[in-house]
């Protein structure tokens, strides 16, 4: 009810279900009357939208508690024929994963609103903390309590730099039907592709879900607000299901776009172009500046470029691979296979061993 | 309290929903009980022949629970069916306009009139107005009635609308919009009409 202070238009009373059954049921009528007549703008407001509330009514037929039965039983029979007669399998419609690949930049051009009913805030608050204890598989937790951004591979092959500060858990292995880690704090992800596997991060109250991407979240718990941004491929936020507001919807993102969810308000505003929003622009981690695209490049160098984006140490055999070029373009995917890649191209006899934030490369010379 | 109660509305459609998704015959039912008549409604507004419109009210419920499995968990439930019934509806007369050869590819219009409530009216002076408003909302153009009828009287965000008209966001709110600015045009106190604007510039 708090929020029809604000109400300065004809629609505003109209779409408001509760100034509707005050017109048409008399319920709440106390409190209606005196704040109408608190102001004489208002009030002239309000009579307006009684006149078309009472101009819009819709008849409604009603059907008897016996009908129902009758008509829910009728559909319980079409549905007993139908299983009789084999449907064919329909294939949901993932068009939107055509994901695409790209470049990064920042900013706030225009932006809309997925309004929603104002809600307490206490009540709509999901914490990381509720989230990964519902979880029923064993999680690893990763907690970054130093000054830098902390390197995490999952099973999947995907790399995640969590920011200090940040929390993230995850299960040592996936489950055949999805991927699914819950951060707490900042963190920029890169997936790796599986179109069959969906990724899904749970943060405070928004779930984002990708096939295959790089992006990044801040979800802060004493934040106002939970932050997406894409840096490339394509999307869907959306907000946690189990709120009881469950009428915020989801929002499709696509590169250079982010998404800002307001906690309190609990909508999301759309954000078109990150390249113009100077405080996301300034936020930008090495990461999103470094470039990964490679021109006949001293492998050293390549090397050098990945321990600084991924704060990360490599080992390799210096003088071996002394007179080694590449050039190979490795944006858009995670360190795995930046790391995979380059071995390849070094050829056959190297390889590359992880252990937490320290690479080794073990190499015979290039070809 | 009331903001309360539809919030509670939702999260009951919610797990039923859910439940319905794991195969709880139960949730299905209540879910046919609570929806089928605003859902058949719904549908009398877009087509004038009721049985075809019963039908596929029903059919829409056969095919949520066939394919329960691959159902979207997180659906506001309403605007779903709404969605799904319109769908149906729309690709009925598709293929019925195949058939009968009739060139209006324009197939599906929104048929709806809105009434006055007759007994909340107190005088003359009243009556004359709030019949000059239902001509006028009765004369809009059938896909802005439509999503003036679906933000009104169902009650749905603009983003559930455009979800059940399936178009994009900015088009449902240019629609309402539009269907707002073309009502207010004509609306006949012009005195309120100058405060209205007043009002709206600030």
């Amino acid at each position: 009810m708090q929020k029809r202070n604000s109400y300065n238009k004809l629609e505003d009373f109209l779409f408001d279900s509760s100034f509707q059954r005050w017109v048409k049921l008399g319920e709440d009528s106390s409190k209606w009357e005196e704040w109408t007549l608190d102001n004489v703008e208002r009030a002239k407001l309000v009579e307006e939208a009684r006149l078309w509330i009472l101009a819009m009514n819709v008849k409604q037929t009603p059907v008897s508690n016996k009908e129902m039965q009758m008509l829910l039983q009728k559909t319980w029979g079409k549905i007993k024929d139908s299983k009789d007669n084999k449907p064919v399998k329909r294939i949901l419609n993932y068009t939107w994963f055509r994901v695409s690949a790209a470049i990064l930049v920042f900013a706030v051009a225009s932006l809309f609103y997925f309004k929603i009913d104002n809600n307490f805030f206490s009540e709509n608050i999901i914490s990381y903390q509720d989230l990964v204890e519902k979880e029923s598989v064993g999680l690893i937790e990763q907690v970054n309590n130093s000054e830098n951004p902390q390197l995490i591979t999952l099973s999947d092959a995907s790399s995640i730099l969590l920011q200090p500060k940040s929390k993230l858990s995850y299960p040592k292995t996936f489950n055949s039907r999805e991927r699914k880690v819950f951060l707490s704090g900042e963190a920029f992800f890169e997936i790796s592709k599986n179109s069959k596997k969906p990724f899904y991060v749970y943060s405070n109250e928004v779930i984002t879900k990708v096939y295959g991407t790089s992006f990044r979240i801040i979800a802060y718990s004493q934040q106002a607000n939970v932050d997406v941004l894409v840096r490339t491929g394509k999307v869907k936020v959306s907000s946690n299901r189990n709120m009881k507001s469950a009428s915020v919807g989801e929002v499709y993102l696509l590169q250079n776009q982010a998404a800002r969810f307001d906690r309190k308000e609990q909508f999301f505003e759309k954000i078109l172009d990150i390249t113009q929003d100077k405080s996301l622009f300034a936020s930008t981690s090495t990461i999103e500046k470094l470039s990964f695209e490679f021109k006949d490049i001293p492998v050293h160098q390549i090397f050098k470029t990945l321990e600084q984006a991924y704060l990360v140490t490599i080992d390799f055999p210096v003088e071996k691979l002394k007179s080694c070029y590449l050039t190979t373009s490795l944006s858009d995917m995670p360190l795995p296979e930046k790391l995979k890649i380059i071995c390849e191209s070094l050829g056959f006899n190297t390889r590359y061993e992880m252990n937490g934030d320290h690479i080794n490369i073990i190499s015979d010379g290039c070809n | 309290m009331n903001k309360l109660k539809i919030r509670d509305e939702n999260l009951g459609d919610c797990l039923l929903w859910s439940q319905l998704i794991t195969g709880n015959e139960e949730a299905f039912s209540l879910l046919f009980e609570k929806y089928y008549s605003l859902l058949v409604n719904y549908g009398r507004t877009l087509s004038s022949e009721s049985e075809i419109v019963k039908d596929c009210v029903q059919d829409v419920f056969v095919d949520i629970w066939n394919y329960r499995s691959s159902l979207s968990e997180a659906q506001v439930v309403k605007a779903y069916l709404l969605a799904c019934v319109r769908k149906r509806i729309v690709r009925f007369h598709q293929r019925e306009h195949i058939f009968s050869r009739i060139i209006n590819i324009d197939s599906i219009d929104f048929l709806m009139e809105y009434s006055i409530e007759d007994h909340l009216i107190a005088d003359e002076t009243m009556a004359s107005t709030v019949k000059q408003i239902n001509k006028l909302i009765n004369s809009l153009p059938a896909r802005q009635g439509e999503a003036l009828y679906l933000r009104y009287h169902q009650g749905l965000s603009v983003n559930q609308v455009s979800e059940v008209l399936d178009i994009n966001y900015q088009s449902t709110k240019n629609l309402l919009h539009r269907a707002i600015l073309q009502l207010r045009k004509e609306f006949p106190l012009s005195v309120l009409v100058a405060l209205l604007s007043a009002l709206l510039t600030v």
